[in-house]
This record gives structure tokens, sequence and C-alpha cells, in this order.
């Protein structure tokens, strides 16, 4: 569904310029869950980017259900760290924001928009503005948000990691069951362990300075995934140990 | 899955607490005039200050109720040039606002242009206007804009750049287009500073009119004032002085209003 192919990003700034991806390649099939992991500042934000037409890459191409990405696509979806609603706007207007921004039929979403707002535990607050909202809760608004008009590839770029523990496990174990009713594409970015490997089928890591993938990590762990107590613990324990060495900083060596 | 539920007595307890607020908003301001009137009072008669010096607030108002047609004649005149000329503005500065949000070559060409102009003592340019244009309305919806226009022209631009970087990222990754992003996330964002801008300019616009009516006028709250000067009717000066801030305060407030009812999200958002 994704193909990444030969990617290198370098941005001019004043400070000189910033190597930020170094010639990635990678594929995402369809209906998988990829989760990107990397310390902060590895370029996880720009590769996102990049795969959904924001920036155009120096070098290398991205293609999306084989077509190459020039501009940002209607069939893929991007959702931030930040809850960005719309102030003004009611949930049940802020979620309808890209059927118009797209110019689609409203009537045809509304059915839709409805389903969604109460899978996302979000029933009675339809008429509620954003700020009426605990932070969790608008997240669940930028979440079913991004799924109104049915993106084939839904880009997440650290959507928890504003959150509080407790409400970020709830939702990270809310999302699959979410997601697991539309046939989307996710790559989802985070630096959160845990986050990566419950929601993977695949851990993509990402060196830093410059971005390099340095592993592809899979996680052959049945579905629905919990934390907690479960029967693989033992596997989900030996897969983040795997990531924890691979995300140590490397020690200095000369070259 | 644990439906969050909204607590029962919130929506009650913070009605009671936003009546509470507003008969504060109304009730102090009063109490502090009052105060200020008898002082006012208190001082005339205490110092023996002569009437034709300053009049006690018992003149004042007894010459508003002698003259009431008359000052009511000239208050209408006024607040007509005031919002005329504060309409043409924001028609004139939210359009030029735009462009120069939107253009950054325009922004290079106008602003230092729009500091020089706004630099000019408006006073200086009174006499000229009335030359070009004579006694009648125009000069006045003229001195009225220039006052206006630049608060305008600044808050609303400003309000325009305010756009936050992920609505501006989520509106691109939709491929939105500009004018939409304009109408449904720029535009919307940029409304709570333009109406700041309107606030600061309204009270501007009062000074305008009364500006233009000095220098060449044969109506008006000015007017009035320049008369009564001639003939040392302070008391008379007194009262348009008073009804001048009563325009200014009643249309500070109609815009507040039609601010809480058109963005009563802007309150808990900034
Ligand atoms: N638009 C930009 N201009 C200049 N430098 C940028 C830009 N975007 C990202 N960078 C730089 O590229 C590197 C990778 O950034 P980013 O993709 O945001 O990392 P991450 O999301 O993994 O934390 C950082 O050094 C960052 O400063
Ligand atoms: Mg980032």
């Amino acid at each position: 569904m994704i193909e990444v192919i030969g990617v290198s990003q370098r941005f001019d700034t004043q400070r000189g310029e910033i190597h930020a991806l170094d010639r990635i390649d990678l594929e995402v099939h369809e209906n998988e869950f990829v989760t990107l992991v990397g310390r902060s500042g590895c370029g996880k934000s720009t590769l996102l980017r990049i795969i959904s037409g924001l920036i155009r890459p120096t070098v290398g191409a991205v293609r999306v259900a084989g077509e190459q990405v020039a501009r940002p696509r209607r069939d893929v979806s991007v959702m931030f760290q930040r809850p960005a609603l719309l102030p003004w706007r009611n949930v049940r207007k802020n979620v309808l924001l890209p059927v118009e921004m797209l110019g689609l039929d409203k009537r045809q979403y509304t059915d839709r928009a409805q389903a969604l707002i109460e899978l996302a535990g979000l029933a009675g607050f339809e008429e509620k503005l954003p700020h009426e909202l605990s932070g969790g809760m608008q997240q669940r608004v930028s979440l079913v948000r991004s799924l109104i008009q049915r993106p084939k590839v839904l880009l997440m770029d650290e959507p928890f990691s504003a959150l509080d523990a407790l409400t970020r496990e709830e939702m990270s174990v809310e999302l699959q069951r979410v997601v697991a009713e539309e046939s989307t594409t996710i790559v989802f970015v985070t630096h959160s362990i845990d986050e990566a490997v419950l929601l993977a089928d695949r851990v993509v890591v990402l060196s830093p300075r410059p971005g390099r993938l340095e592993r592809i990590v899979d996680v052959p762990i049945p579905r629905p995934r919990t934390l907690g107590h479960n029967a693989h613990a033992d596997q989900v324990s030996a897969i983040s140990a795997e990531l924890h060495d691979l995300l140590q900083p490397a020690p200095q060596v000369a070259t | 899955m644990v439906t969050p539920v909204a607590a029962e007595s919130a929506p009650t307890s913070a009605r009671r607490r936003r009546t509470r607020e507003r008969i504060r908003a109304f009730g102090l301001p009063i109490l502090a005039l009052a105060m200020i009137v008898a002082l006012w009072w208190l001082a005339t008669v205490l110092f023996n200050i002569p009437t034709y010096l300053v009049p006690g607030p018992d003149l004042v108002v007894s010459k508003m109720i002698d003259l009431n047609s008359y000052l009511a004649e000239q208050t209408f005149v006024t607040t007509k040039e005031t919002v005329l000329g504060f309409g043409l503005a924001i028609l004139l500065g939210i359009p030029v606002a735009m462009s120069i949000a939107r253009f950054r070559l325009l922004e290079q060409m106008l602003y230092p242009l729009l500091l020089a102009v706004n630099a000019v003592p408006k006073v200086a340019i009174a006499p000229i206007l009335v030359v070009w244009m004579g006694f009648g309305l125009a000069p006045k919806i003229v001195m009225v804009v220039l006052l206006c226009f630049f608060p305008i022209v600044l808050a609303t631009v400003a309000g325009l750049r305010s756009t936050p970087s992920e609505l501006v990222e989520l509106s691109q990754s939709l491929d939105a287009g500009e004018i939409k992003e304009f109408v449904k996330v720029r535009f919307p964002w940029a409304l709570p500073q333009i109406f700041v801008g309107l606030k600061t300019a309204i009270s501007l616009a009062v000074i305008g009119a009364v500006i233009a009516e000095f220098v060449g006028s044969s109506e008006g709250l000015g007017y009035v004032i320049v008369q009564s000067g001639a003939s040392a009717d302070t008391a008379l000066a007194f009262a348009a002085i008073t009804l001048l801030a009563i325009i200014s305060i009643v249309l500070f407030y109609a815009i507040q209003l039609v601010e809480r009812s058109l963005l009563p999200w802007a309150e808990e958002n900034r």
C-alpha cells in the first residue's frame, strides 16, 4: 500500500544543512499496522510528512496505492500529536470537517459520523465544544475525524504522547478496537516501546543523525492485544528488550 | 468501555456564577460613576467653584433636560458619522489586511506606508479635508476612517497570522485549497483578534468624528462644544462631553455584545 523508495531529506536552515533522513526504503502492506520508533529528532515526523505529501523528499519517492505521491492525497489521512480541533465547532461538526474540506456529500457521512462517535465512546458529547472536553476526549474526536472519509492510509504522529499515562494506555487499546472495523493501513509514530509493541504488526526502528532505517522487528502476537496480564507476556518482553537495545544510544565509534 | 458522563450539577452552578458576574460587571462601574459624580458635586459646593468654570452635575443635567431635543439631534448626527466611518473602515480594512497577510510583497510595500500615514497627527489633516470636501458628511467620515483603519488592519493581520501550525497542516493534508482553508479555518480563528481591533477602533472613531466637527461643521456634538466655548456656556460643553462618552460606551458594548453572541467559544479559549 505504501512504498518508500530511497528517500533522503535535507533541510536548509540558518545554522546549516540538516540531514534528517538518509536513504529510507520501506514497504507497508495493505491493512498492516506499522509503528515507527526512534529517539526524538531522528526524522519520524519528517518521514510521515513525506508519506502524506505535505513535503516532497529531497531524493527518492513515495508511492501510495501504486501512485507516486506529489501532494496530499484524499485517501490518506493524518492525525497529529495535538488534537487540532476547531474551537468554534462542536464535536459532530469537527468530525465532519474533512467531509467539507474534501467537498464530499455531507448527508452521506452523517450516519457514519454518529457511528464512529459512538464507537469512540463520545456518545452524548456530539454538541459539546472542544474546550468542554478533556485532553483524552479531544484526541478521540481527532481520531474519529481522521477516519471519517474512510482513508486507505492513516498516518499518526505520536497521537497519544500528550496524554497522561493511564489515558494513553486506554487510548491505545481502544485504537485497536476502533480501527479493527476499518480497513486502513496505519503508520503510527511513537517513542514508547510499550505502545509500539502493543499496536504493531511490525516495528520500524530509526536511528538518529541522519535518520536511517535501523531494523524492522516483527510482532507476531495474535490480536486483540491488551496491556497487563496476557498469554504472550514472554514474547512481549523479548521484543521489548530487543527494541530497548536498538534504541540505546550507540557507543561513539570513530569512522 | 466506560462512557464518560457529564456532571449534572455543573450547568446550574455555572449559570449562577455567570449571573453574579454580570451583576458585578454592571453594578461596579455604576457605583464608581455615582461616587465620582457625588465627589464632583461636593467639590463644586465645598470649594465654591464658579459655575462658568466647573458647573455642578445638577447644572449639567438640567442643561440636558432643557435642550433635550436639540442635544438628541446633535447626538444622532455624531453617532451617524461615527458608525458610517467605522463601517467603511471595516469594509476597507479587512480586505487590505487579508492581502497583507497573504502576500509578503504587499506587506513589504504597504506596511511602511501605513505606518507613515498612521504617524501623521490626524488633527493636522482635518482643515485640509474641509478645503477638499467642504462642510458636509464626507470629511467627517474620512476622518473617522483615517483613525479606525490602522488598528483594524493591524489586528486583522495579526489574527490571520496566528493560525496554529497544526491547523494549517490539517487543512493542507486535506488538500482543501486556499479559499476553503481561509473560510473554514484562518478567518474564524482570526475573529477574536479582529474584535480586539474593532474595540480599539470604535473609541477612536468617536474622536475622529469630533475632530472633524471641530474644524468645519454646523452640527454634531463637536460643534456644540465649540459653540459653548465661544459663549462660555460650560454646562452645555459638559453636557456634550457626557453625551460623547455615552456614545463611546454604548458603541463599545454593542461590539462586545456582537462578539459574545458570535464567538461564544472565544472567551473560554484565550
Ligand atoms: N521544516 C524543517 N526545517 C528544518 N529542519 C527540520 C524541519 N523539520 C524537521 N527538521 C529537523 O529534522 C530533524 C528530524 O525532525 P523530526 O522529523 O521532527 O524528528 P522526530 O519526529 O523523530 O522527533 C530534526 O533535527 C529537526 O530539527
Ligand atoms: Mg516528531
